[in-house]
Order: structure tokens, then sequence, then C-alpha cells
């Protein structure tokens, strides 16, 4: 029998016993519980003009599920290898006729169908309060407009449901996603040299901070000029070494309601997935050496 | 001439010991090989290369020099595992998931599906006696029940070649010789069998031969027969034998140059004795 050197049904069947043993996972319904409540706990806030109000369950939401997605795909990702190396149960699977990259493969989807679940599910919640709020609002317009001509009405509920749901909000919870993928893929790559799961989490966050703050240092180290190249290079050396997640942070904008132009989404997702890729890449050589 | 199930060439692997100079030899210019349809058994102490010379042949560590070869293909070629099924020491499956779930995981690992699969998940259950807990979690398994769907596994794909890893490590008398059959069953159907283990009396009852293992030397290595005969002795056992026979025996051996060493009553292994006693309660 000829061995088949890439499989789906191989990666597929990977994918599908992660899926379940991330689900498993006491940790992930703490947190999926704890981001559902917070989105869900918008519908109960403090009477604001409508406005402000969509702003800022927005901003609670989308930033709910930009944190919870992040800590979920570091944790989810960092106790993959170490509990499979532990338990033994890498040597099962590899033993058969798998390639390394396919259980890595197989791995990584796995986390990332754990994502886009969890990550819809936050998403149904959103939009649901969004639109519960909205109706409750309309409602309110209506009767506080009862002396107002049928079009001054139509403008008011229009322009109230113009300010809830916007173009901009699927790009910006795609984005949440990649960022998602991209700390997921980095992660395993840590994972495969890693000693233990957490040092995997302390590296990730590490990477998780200094990812998110060096476009502003960055952008102030670079303004002086005198900064010289020893600070230029290392500025370059830490881009190059650590992703820039400020790259995938639209949540500022789709608040402020501003419309995110096509070709800065379409680079965002490229960039995302390249990252991810890179990551997946480094993951697999490393791997492939490695002595189990 | 027929390909060895496995072959080893001059196998060296050497691990460095991290944050030291010094380097650790696991195994030192090993030649071995497996016939097909043999059952090889490999000895030695803990730490005497054992389990790393079946991770080489398995290609889940490499070597550091030498080569290992599965029916002539390179260990290293991930395709060379089509023909094999392996069982490691103490294994651990995902316990969440079902006897049946686990055969299905690891037969789709193996290219199997659809009804393929099912017949094959099916067949296996009833081959390892594991029917009746096949909707169980492994998490709920013992520990004899974990060493037979482990045992299940290996034999997803009809391997050629089966590597047992200390298979009946842990494991209670009756699931031993539990395991001691399925091995002798699969001899029967031409599976070629490479294990290590520590159990010597049961390496000696299934094996046809064996390596000795010591410090990642091969100290010894040939057929058991030949390695425990003593050349210059002859066992003679008697049934119902009356002292006058004896009597007879002893009185013609010391006319003869031949020397009487020892005369004693055979006895039963503990082994057989504990699988009678616990039997017989069972059935009670």
């Amino acid at each position: 029998m000829k061995h088949r050197a890439f499989s789906p049904v191989r990666i597929a069947a990977l994918t599908g016993n992660t899926f379940t043993e991330l689900v498993r996972l006491k940790v992930f319904y703490f947190l999926l519980i704890f981001a559902l409540l917070l989105i869900g706990s918008s519908i109960f806030m403090a009477q604001l003009s409508f406005q402000q109000e969509f702003q800022v369950l927005k901003d609670v939401s989308l930033g709910a599920m930009s944190i919870f997605t992040s800590l979920l795909a570091i944790v989810a990702t960092a106790q993959l290898l170490p509990r499979d190396m532990e338990e033994r149960t890498i040597y099962t699977i590899l033993a058969k006729p798998v390639p390394r990259y396919e259980y890595l493969a197989g791995k990584l989807a796995g986390v990332l169908l754990l994502l886009l679940v969890s990550l819809l599910a936050m998403t149904a919640v959103f939009l649901a309060v969004l639109f519960v709020r909205q109706e409750m609002l309309a409602s309110e317009t209506l009767r506080q407009t009862t002396g107002l001509r049928p079009e001054q009405v139509q403008e008011a509920v229009r322009a109230l449901k113009a300010s809830a749901f916007s173009a901009n909000l699927l790009p910006g919870i795609v984005v949440v996603y990649l960022k998602a993928a991209l700390l997921a893929s980095l992660t395993l790559f840590i994972s495969t040299f890693a000693t233990s799961n957490i040092f995997t989490i302390f590296v990730m966050v590490f990477i998780y901070f200094i990812g998110h703050l060096q476009a502003t240092a960055r952008e102030y180290w670079l303004q002086e000029n005198s900064a010289g190249w020893i600070a230029k290079t290392f500025l370059a050396l830490v881009a190059l070494a650590f992703p820039d997640l400020q790259l995938f942070n639209l949540v500022d904008d789709i608040v402020a309601g501003t419309t995110i132009p096509n070709g800065l989404f379409a680079q965002t997702a490229l960039l995302g997935c390249v990252y991810t890729s890179v990551y997946f890449f480094f993951a697999w050589v490393v791997f492939y050496g490695k002595e189990l | 001439m027929t390909e060895p199930a496995v072959a080893v060439r001059s196998l060296t692997k050497v691990f460095p010991i991290p944050f030291r100079r010094t380097k650790l030899v696991a195994v030192r210019g090993l030649d071995l090989e497996v016939a097909p349809g043999q059952v090889y058994g490999l000895l030695g102490p803990n730490g005497s290369g054992k389990s790393t010379t079946l991770k080489i042949i398995l290609g889940l560590v490499s070597p550091t020099s030498g080569s290992t070869a599965i029916f002539g293909r390179d260990s290293r070629e991930v395709g060379s595992r089509e023909a094999v099924g392996f069982l490691p020491e103490n294994p651990y499956f995902y316990k969440y998931l079902t006897g049946a779930e686990t055969l299905r995981f690891y037969g789709k690992l193996c290219g199997l599906r659809g009804s393929a699969l099912k017949n094959r998940v099916e067949e296996l259950l009833h081959l390892v006696g594991l029917q009746d807990a096949r909707d169980r979690r492994l998490g709920g398994y013992s520990k004899g029940m974990l060493q037979r769907i482990g045992l299940a596994q290996a034999l997803l794909q009809e391997p050629r070649l089966v590597v047992l890893d200390e298979p009946t490590a842990g494991v209670d008398p009756a699931g031993s010789r539990d395991i001691r059959d399925l091995i002798l069953d699969l001899k029967r159907r031409g599976i070629t069998v490479l294990l290590s283990s520590h159990l010597l009396a049961q390496v000696q009852e299934i094996c046809d031969r064996v390596g000795i293992l010591a410090h990642g030397l091969l100290v010894r290595e040939g057929r058991v027969e030949d390695l425990l005969a003593i050349e210059d002795q002859t066992e003679l056992i008697l049934q119902n034998a009356t002292p006058e026979v004896l009597a007879q025996i002893a009185a013609l051996v010391e006319k003869s140059p031949a020397q009487l060493l020892e005369t004693r009553q055979p006895q039963t292994t503990l082994e057989r004795l504990f699988l009678e006693a616990t039997n017989n309660t069972e059935k009670k």
C-alpha cells in the first residue's frame, strides 16, 4: 500500500480529537461563561444617549471578545503538546503513518475550530444584546416622538439603527479571530521547545504585552531625532521577533463608527494569515527534529 | 532472500546532557535482525537502551549513527510505519474517549474509514475482550483494560510487525496471561512481534529469539533454546515412577561415567497456581 504524504482524513481526525479535548477543559467553560456574562450584562447598562450607549456596548463586547479569544488561544494551545508527551499518547499517534506536520496541523486546526465556535457564540450573544437594546430604544423613541411628523420619526429610528449596526462589525470580528489564530500558532511554536506549559504561557503573556506596546514605543522613539542606529536596530529586531498586535486592534475604529476601508481590512487579514503560517512553519521545523 | 522484518545496523544513540559536558550513550553499535514471523524479545535492565532502540526503529528518535529498517524501508520514512503497530510502556490514551471512539480515532490515522473501519473496530474489541466496555470512557478503565485497548489500537491496520514495549508491565497475572495468549495468536497468524520485557519467564515462554542489552551493548543474542540449553546435562521427567524404578535408574547411572546431580519433584509455576486459585474463586 502506497503511503499518502498528505491526508485530509488524518488531519480531520486529529482536529476533531483536539477540539473534543479542549471542549472538555474546565477553563474553557469558565472563560466562555465569563465573556458571555460580560457581553450579556451590557443590556443593563446605565441610560445614556443611544449613540453613547451603543458605543459603550460595542467597546465592552468587542474588547471582551478580543481578550477572551486571545487568552483561550494561548491557554488552550500551550497544554496540547506537553500533555501528549507527558501521557505518551504522542507515541501511539506518531508510531502510526502520520507525518509530524499533520500532527501539528491537526492540533492547530482543533484550536482554531474551538476559537471559531467560541467567537460565534459570543457574536450571537453580542448581536442579540445589540438588537434587544435597539428595539427597546426604538420603541422608546417612538413613544417620545408622538407629536412629530412620520418622516421625522422614521429619520430618528433610522439614525438609531445606523448607530447600532454598522457594516464594519463583521470585519472587526474577523480581525479578532485572526489575531487569536496568530497567537495560537505562535504558542504552538513556543510549546515545541518549551519545558512546560506554564513556561509557554508566561512567554506568551510577555509577547502579548510587547506585541501591543511595541508600536507605541516605536513611534515614541523614532519621533525623537536623537534616536540613534542602536535604538533603530533594536526596534527593527523587536518588530521582526514579535508580532505587532496593535495592527489587529480595529475595535477603536468600530466603536467610533469609522468605516474600515476594504484595503486596510484585506491587509490586516493577509498579515494575520502570513504570521499564522510563518509561526506554524517554525513550529514544524523545530518539531521535525524533536526527540520524543 | 526474504527481507528481515526489522534490521538494525551499527546503531548508536548518544544523548547530550544539558548544561553538562558529558553525554549519555544509550545504544552502542547495535546490530540486530528480526526475521518475519518471529517473536523477538529484547531484554535488559532499566537504562540498558531497550526503549531507545524501539523508538529509533519506530522513527520517534533519530539515530546518532547507523540505521534501522522495517521490511526494508528506512525507519525515518513515515511510510515504513504502515506495516507497524506499537504499544508503548504504560500507555495513557485520551481519557475522554470511549474504547470504541479510541479505536475509531486511531483507525482514521491508519487510513481506515466507513464500514471497513467500523468492522475492524468491532473485530478488535471482540479480540481483546472489551465489547462490554466499548462505550465506557477510558478514564474508568483498569490498567489491564488500558493495555488491551492499547494492543487493539496497535493491531488496527493489520500490521505485519507489532512492537510492544513492556506489554505486561503493571498488569495482574490474569491480564498478563491474556496478553501472552494474544502474542501467541499473532505469532500463529504470521505476524512478527518485537517486544521488550522484564518478565524473563514470560519471554522464555513466548519468544523464539532474544537479545540481551546491557549499557547499550548487545551482550547475548540467539534462539532461546540455544541460549538456555546446558549442553552436558539431560533432564528426565517420569510420571508414576515407583521407588524401585528410581532405584534401578540410580544404579544404572552409578555404573556409568554419568553423574546424577539431582532428583526432585517438578513444581508448578506460581503463575499457574495463582490463576487456578483465582479462577476457582470466580466460579464459586
